[in-house]
């Protein structure tokens, strides 16, 4: 058992989920208590003592299933199967068996052990087994699809599969010669063939199994990344669900991060007046001791978000970005533009996130048909929105800078400068592109205190770190 | 303590708790295996009425612990009562003007009521907080550390050596140790993630919303005067609730109240208007109202739907 459970921790670590030793040795003595009969109390014992975490609970409750239940699931299914095959009842099998066993005591030959447990149908003794030869051959090092059929060769090798194939033939034969019933010989002889291939299945299924366990988070893993290194412009329907969870998750790790660092100074001078009023309990002996609150500076942020047609998919993106910012800080205003600038604060914070998407996009705040002129709504916002940018003020703009030749007005952005803690333009175009074409980058960037391209969700993670760390 | 996992289910039953194979089993093995338990799941699952039944069905004292950001040493564990000792010197100013007759020099009278430290420094003036109070607890108990979540990081540091080792260093009044080591449950709403050191000590349970049957159970058990038809429905609607996208999810303890408040009002079965005075007991926010509005007009249209195709069936019989 504490093998088991060892190897059992051992999968649960390399698909993710952080066990301990000393958690181990927890789920071995919790195990004990529960003991193994029941399968839902071991199962309760194992994961409220490996899996501390919530969201690793599915991983868990996959590996387990697979783990423990697996070899004796499959052996079990390949049984049923071979009864289906002869096409008999539970009590017709069970009769069946019974024969069997006396056929093989009148034969009074020696079969060997697993020869004897496959045809007695004692899957046990069978799991151990093949258990005891995976060790033998090293299974648990599977890792690759290719290496499937190796295995399961060197698996039947080890259990002696040949030897069992010529004890069975040989029965086969000494069965031809046997006076019983013909309809009870022809029986047995099927029986006697589907059990060689029930057994040949079963290690094929052991082996893609074992393989299987190595791979679930692999592949969730891999996909995350791909979705983080593919631009915004090329997301699918289904990638771009997934990546609504990402960014919502983003933003919650961007709060984490500023709610510590808050904490850290969290007190500030001596504060005589509080100290004083506190201790006249004690006849104004100052036995506690008070200091100033630190007032938590809210981060105050001002989001201008491009959404014309020329970068639709991301700017839908980055809406859901700016919408989880909204969500979790009190102090944010989002304005979105085309031409025209309008603020959807209040829209964001009304509606949940799909809906307010919808709304932002569809027009019914600005035209979102127009042709993009940056310079027009930034003279706009900065003629009617400009109160909302103080000295604390972080000023965000997304956008691609293509301003289809129009006025720049880039005094504008000077002036938001001026007045904000800091100006961050994140832009989804490729930077080789800036300043090509109508691309008015080049007049921006000077304005800004940090332009970043962004055009992957890696790179807006790598921007939140650089955010989090300033 | 309990003798099996059945036992725990039994006993839990009793104190009016359904608690599934999954969470007995946890309970046992943390009464067994002496360690804590961490719970953790959405709000209104029952995590803390979980302690209390436990405290309940042992029939140990439950003593509760609520943390809150800020919440320090003086408050959890023991805190020494300055006030007292300040007015029992002022009381005993005399009786101490006695210790210092004849004192030569101020070493010596410093001396003096130095030797008469430990009448100051005794259990006399400790305030026990609830930690103390569990480890030096002369009967076995429950402790109840509520919200975890919602302490710092510091505190909960701070709490890892407690739970370790059951003991408590006062520094003038030596090591405490605990009589009996009380079963500890903490109660988390995700608000933050625990530290790994503290998720070792701990047992982990996961408590999720209940399912369709075990939801009606538990309102039967909670509220028997409510009529069976509309326990029913409250739970169809709550668990079709709860598959909005709502920014507060309806725990149970929500549909217990819904159930409550609509039997005071002697309802049988739910209809629109009913739905729409009552809503504010299950959901609690602006939006969520709306969004759910929505949801049971869809739901009553369908019911009403059914009765109607039902009755159609029989008029049909009876042609």
């Amino acid at each position: 058992m504490q093998d088991k459970l060892v190897e059992f921790a051992n999968l649960l670590r390399e698909n993710g989920v952080r066990v301990s030793l000393a958690e181990t040795l927890d789920a071995f003595s919790a195990s004990q208590i529960t003991g193994l009969a029941e399968r839902d109390a071991f199962r309760a014992a194992l994961r409220s003592t490996m899996v501390k975490r919530s969201t690793e609970l599915p991983v868990f409750e996959e590996l387990f299933d697979i783990y423990f239940s697996g070899l004796g699931e499959i052996i079990k299914q390949a049984s049923e199967a071979v009864q289906n095959a002869l096409s008999m009842s539970d009590q017709e099998f069970q009769k069946f068996l019974d024969e069997v066993e006396k056929m093989l005591k009148k034969q009074g030959k020696d079969l060997s052990e697993l020869a004897k447990q496959l045809l007695q149908n004692n899957s046990g003794e069978m799991e151990r087994k093949i258990r005891e030869a995976s060790r033998a051959v090293k299974l648990q090092g599977i890792e690759r699809t290719i290496e499937e059929n190796y295995f399961a060769r060197a698996l039947a090798r080890a259990l002696g599969l040949d030897k069992i194939e010529a004890e069975i033939k040989e029965l086969r034969e000494q069965l031809e010669k046997m006076d019983i019933g013909s309809e009870l010989k022809a029986k047995m002889e099927e029986y006697l063939e589907r059990r060689l291939k029930a057994l040949d299945d079963i290690i094929r299924r052991y082996v893609r199994m074992e393989r299987e366990k190595r791979d679930i988070k692999q592949k969730e893993d891999q996909r995350l990344n791909q979705i983080g290194e593919k631009s915004f412009y090329y997301l699918t329907e289904e990638e771009l669900k997934k990546m609504n969870e990402a960014v919502t998750r983003l933003a919650q790790r961007l709060k984490n991060v500023i709610t510590v660092r808050r904490k850290r100074a969290k007190k500030g001078r001596f504060d005589i007046k509080r100290t004083l009023r506190q201790n006249l309990e004690y006849g104004g002996v100052p036995f506690k001791l008070r200091f100033e609150k630190r007032k938590k500076e809210k981060p105050q942020v001002v989001i201008l978000c491009d959404v014309s047609d020329s970068v639709r998919n991301a700017s839908r993106f980055m809406l859901q970005f700016v919408y989880s910012l909204q969500d979790l800080y009190s102090r944010v205003r989002s304005f979105i533009f085309v031409a025209d600038i309008g603020e959807v604060t209040e829209c964001f914070r009304n509606n949940d996130s799909k809906e307010a998407l919808d709304v932002a996009l569809k027009g019914d705040i600005i035209n979102v048909y127009a042709h993009s002129n940056f310079g027009y709504a930034f003279r706009n916002f900065v003629s009617d929105h400009i109160g909302s940018v103080n000295k604390r003020t972080t000023v965000i703009v997304l956008g691609d800078a293509r301003n289809n030749y129009n006025l720049p007005h880039d005094w504008c952005l000077r002036e938001i400068r001026q007045r904000a803690k800091k100006v961050i333009w994140l832009n989804p175009e490729s930077r080789n592109t800036w300043g090509f074409g109508d691309s008015e980058m080049d007049r921006y960037g000077p304005h800004c205190d940090l332009v970043e391209e962004c055009r992957n969700l890696n790179q807006l993670y790598r921007v939140i770190d650089r955010l989090v760390a300033g | 303590m309990f003798s099996s996992i059945e036992d725990v289910i039994e006993r839990f039953a009793k104190n009016n708790y359904i608690a599934s194979r999954r969470i007995a089993t946890v309970i046992y093995l943390a009464s067994e295996m002496r360690k804590p338990i961490l719970v953790e799941g959405p709000a209104g699952v029952g995590k803390t009425d979980l302690a209390k039944v436990l405290a309940a069905s042992l029939g140990f004292d439950m003593i509760r612990l609520q943390c809150y950001e800020g919440l320090d040493e003086g408050k959890a564990l023991y805190e020494w009562e300055y006030a007292k000792q300040l007015l029992y010197t002022q009381i005993l100013k005399d009786k101490i003007s006695e210790v210092l007759v004849g004192a030569k020099g101020l070493t010596e009278a410093v001396d003096r009521i130095a030797a008469q430290d430990e009448v100051f420094f005794s259990e006399r003036f400790v305030l026990p907080r609830p930690l103390l109070k569990a480890i030096s607890s002369e009967q076995p108990s429950v402790l109840l550390i509520d919200e975890i979540d919602k302490a710092d990081a510091e505190f909960e540091a701070f709490l890892l050596e407690l739970l370790s080792d059951f003991q408590v260093t006062v520094p003038e009044l030596g090591t405490l140790k605990a009589k009996h080591i009380p079963l500890v449950v903490l109660t988390s709403n995700n608000a933050r993630e625990m530290s790994d050191a503290l998720k070792r000590r701990c047992l982990h349970l996961y408590i999720d919303f209940p399912d369709r049957t075990q939801e009606l159970a538990i309102v039967k058990l909670k509220v028997p005067e409510a009529a069976q038809k509309l326990a029913e429905e409250v739970v169809t609607v709550v668990q079709s609730l709860r598959k909005l996208d709502l920014k507060k999810t309806p725990g149970i303890s929500e549909t217990l109240d819904w159930v409550k408040a609509l039997t005071l009002l002697n309802v049988q079965s739910l209809d629109q208007e009913l739905v729409s005075e009552t809503l504010d007991t299950i959901v609690k926010y602006e939006g969520d109202v709306r969004k759910a509005q929505e949801e049971l007009k869809d739901y009553v249209r369908r019911v009403r739907a059914r009765r109607g195709t039902e009755a159609g069936s029989d008029k049909d019989l009876l042609n």
